[in-house]
């Protein structure tokens, strides 16, 4: 068979674009509404914690109790049903993440029981560089590297605030680089991928 | 030196092999997410995946999922192997070392 230069470029074009599009859109399908929800989640607590100080155990464990309820049930709804892709060798996927987030909480607050910090910021920043240290992990894991780069970026934003941002303005700052910075992707990713 | 392959250069057959192999090995696509994404009809996108499956390039697999049928597809490693072949062909053409 004979082609041209132009036709084998045209088509390895097209190969690139469809290779980029499936993947997009398969990330788009199961993670930009959850995304967009823990950026509201986080959005609100921050804002929550600098507002009402005294009420901070209370605002973040029942928001992120309501969120955690609602991605285990998003995602066992798409598990079940809606999923673009399934992984035959695989089904226990949804499982080994549910129990990675699980294990991941438990860890983190064996290790803030042994380093015992002192203020309130200390857990918190440990907190979300936690979790942004399993974004990175998951994102290099199943290769959704927009996760890789939210963790990384986010874990960034969450040194300036510990170390660069006055204290009192620590919450203020967070609400909208790490709620913020959540919630824009999910946006993103719903709004330019599908 | 890579061959061009004639059941993978059709153009929708390019997209498809293009849409699958981006999958992880052993993953498996949606027939109505395909035909979504490269935005086929239902008869279209048939017709094609049959010519690929007939060439064992890809793998179909019809099940039930909550009660309704669902269709998976996947590209099977000989289908890999070939699309492989085909992108290395294509790149050979565009850098002069082949016609």
């Amino acid at each position: 068979m004979d082609i041209s230069k132009e036709d084998a470029k045209e088509s390895l074009e097209q190969i690139e674009a469809v290779h980029s599009h499936t993947r997009k859109t398969i990330a788009a399908s199961y993670d930009s509404g959850l995304l967009i929800m823990w950026g509201i989640i986080w959005f609100a607590a921050f804002l929550g914690t600098h507002f009402l100080l005294g009420w901070v155990w209370q605002i973040w464990t029942g928001l992120c109790g309501m969120g955690a309820i609602v991605t285990i049930l998003v995602a066992r709804q798409q598990f079940r049903t809606a999923k673009p892709t399934k992984i035959p060798a695989s089904e226990m996927i949804g499982w080994r993440i549910f129990w990675f987030w699980s294990l991941l909480f438990v860890y983190l607050f064996i290790w803030l029981s042994i380093l015992r910090p002192t203020h309130g910021i200390q857990v918190n920043a440990f907190i979300c560089i936690g979790i942004m240290f399993a974004y990175v992990v998951i994102g290099l894991w199943t290769k959704s590297y927009y996760m890789l780069w939210l963790g990384l970026v986010v874990t960034c934003t969450t040194l300036v605030g510990f170390y660069l941002v006055p204290p009192i303005y620590y919450c203020l700052w967070m609400a909208p680089t790490a709620g913020g910075a959540l919630f824009a992707t999910g946006l993103y990713i719903r709004l330019r991928w599908r | 030196m890579a061959e061009l392959d004639n059941i993978i250069h059709q153009p929708v057959r390019l997209q498809i092999m293009a849409s699958l192999v981006a999958l992880e090995r052993g993953e498996q696509v949606d027939f109505i997410y395909l035909r979504k994404v490269l935005k086929l009809t239902d008869g279209n996108l048939g017709a094609h995946l049959t010519k690929l499956e007939v060439a064992g390039y890809i793998k179909i697999e019809k099940t039930f999922i909550a009660r309704k049928p669902r269709t998976f597809i996947n590209a099977t490693g000989k289908g890999r192997d070939a699309f492989d072949e085909h992108t290395a062909a294509l790149k050979q053409i565009i850098r002069g070392s082949k016609r």
